[in-house]
C-alpha cells in the first residue's frame, strides 16, 4: 500500500517560492494564506538552506489527535484530510501541528477563526470528486484525477518531491549516493556536531 | 374555558406519552477518535498504481 508522503531536497531548493504560486493558483486559496511556504534559515549569508513546507501528511497526525470534534481522517494511501462541515475553527490542530500547516483564512470579530484549511495534498475533501462544492472548499482534486501535488511536479529543481513514500526515498538516496556523502539533511550538522575536514586539520 | 382545559390535559398526555418511549435521552453524538463526516469517495481510490507510475515519470532526474 502506498503511502503518499513530501520530501523538500534542502541542497536543491533556490526558495524561488515557485511551489507557493502553484498551490495558491490551483486552488484559488485566499489572497494572505499559504498552504505552503518556503522557510530560509541564514538568509543571505553564504551557505543558506531553504526548504518548502507544508502539511507533511504524518503517520500519526497531531492535529487529529488534538481536534476536539474529530474532523480529521486519513484516505487509504495516508493524505490526512479533514472536513470543513465538522470543523468548529478552535485552532487547537494549530498549536499542534510543527510544521504551521493549518492556516485560517476567514477571520471574524473577536478573535473568532473560521474553518480551518490547509494543504490536501491535492486530494480534495470528502465532497464528490471535482464537484464546485470540493473545489470551493477545498481546491482541486489532482489525486482523483491520477495526478500528484502540483508544487511537486511542477519544481524547477525537482527539489521537492511528493507521492508514494518508496519512490520518494528512493529517488533521495539516489541522489544522495551521487553526490558522495551522507545526506545534508536540514540541522544534521547542528544535531551531530559535524565538523568537516577543513575544520579538522585547519 | 373547557376548550383550554382539555387542550392542557392533551397536551399532558402526549408529552407523557413522548417520556415513555423508548429512545435515547442521550443527546451526544461525538465519540472520541471517531470521524462522523461526509465519505470521501477518494476512500475507494483505486488508481495507486498510476499514482505510483506517475511519480517514478515526472520526479526522478533527467
Amino acid at each position: 500500500m502506498a503511502r503518499m508522503k513530501f520530501l523538500c531536497d534542502v541542497e536543491r531548493c533556490i526558495d524561488c517560492n515557485a511551489c507557493v504560486t502553484s498551490c495558491n493558483n490551483e486552488h484559488d486559496v485566499p489572497w494572505g494564506i499559504n498552504r505552503r511556504h518556503v522557510v530560509t534559515m541564514d538568509d543571505g549569508v553564504s551557505g543558506e538552506k531553504s526548504i518548502s513546507v507544508a502539511c507533511m501528511h504524518c503517520t500519526d497526525a497531531p492535529c487529529a489527535a488534538v481536534c476536539p470534534v474529530d474532523c480529521f481522517y486519513f484516505t487509504p494511501d495516508g493524505i490526512v484530510l479533514h472536513d470543513k462541515d465538522l470543523c468548529i475553527g478552535c485552532g487547537y490542530c494549530f498549536y499542534a501541528c510543527p510544521f504551521g500547516a493549518p492556516q485560517f483564512p476567514e477571520e471574524n470579530s473577536f478573535a473568532a477563526r473560521g474553518k480551518m484549511d490547509k494543504c490536501t495534498f491535492c486530494a480534495g475533501g470528502p465532497l464528490p470528486d471535482n464537484s464546485v462544492e470540493e473545489y470551493k472548499l477545498y481546491g482541486r482534486n489532482r489525486i482523483a484525477e491520477g495526478k500528484l501535488p502540483l508544487c511537486a511536479e511542477m519544481c524547477a529543481t525537482k527539489a521537492l518531491l511528493g507521492g508514494d513514500g518508496d519512490v520518494v526515498s528512493d529517488i533521495y538516496i539516489q541522489r544522495v549516493v551521487k553526490r558522495g556523502g551522507r545526506p545534508d539533511t536540514w540541522g544534521w550538522n547542528t544535531a551531530y556536531n559535524f565538523k568537516s575536514e577543513k575544520e579538522k586539520k585547519p | 374555558m373547557k376548550r383550554i382545559l382539555f387542550m392542557l390535559t392533551a397536551f399532558a398526555f402526549l408529552a407523557g406519552l413522548v417520556g415513555c418511549s423508548s429512545e435515547s435521552r442521550n443527546v451526544t453524538m461525538h465519540k472520541p477518535g471517531v470521524y462522523k463526516g461526509t465519505k470521501d469517495p477518494l476512500l475507494a481510490l483505486k488508481n495507486q498504481q498510476e499514482l505510483i507510475d506517475r511519480a517514478k515519470l515526472v520526479q526522478t532526474d533527467r
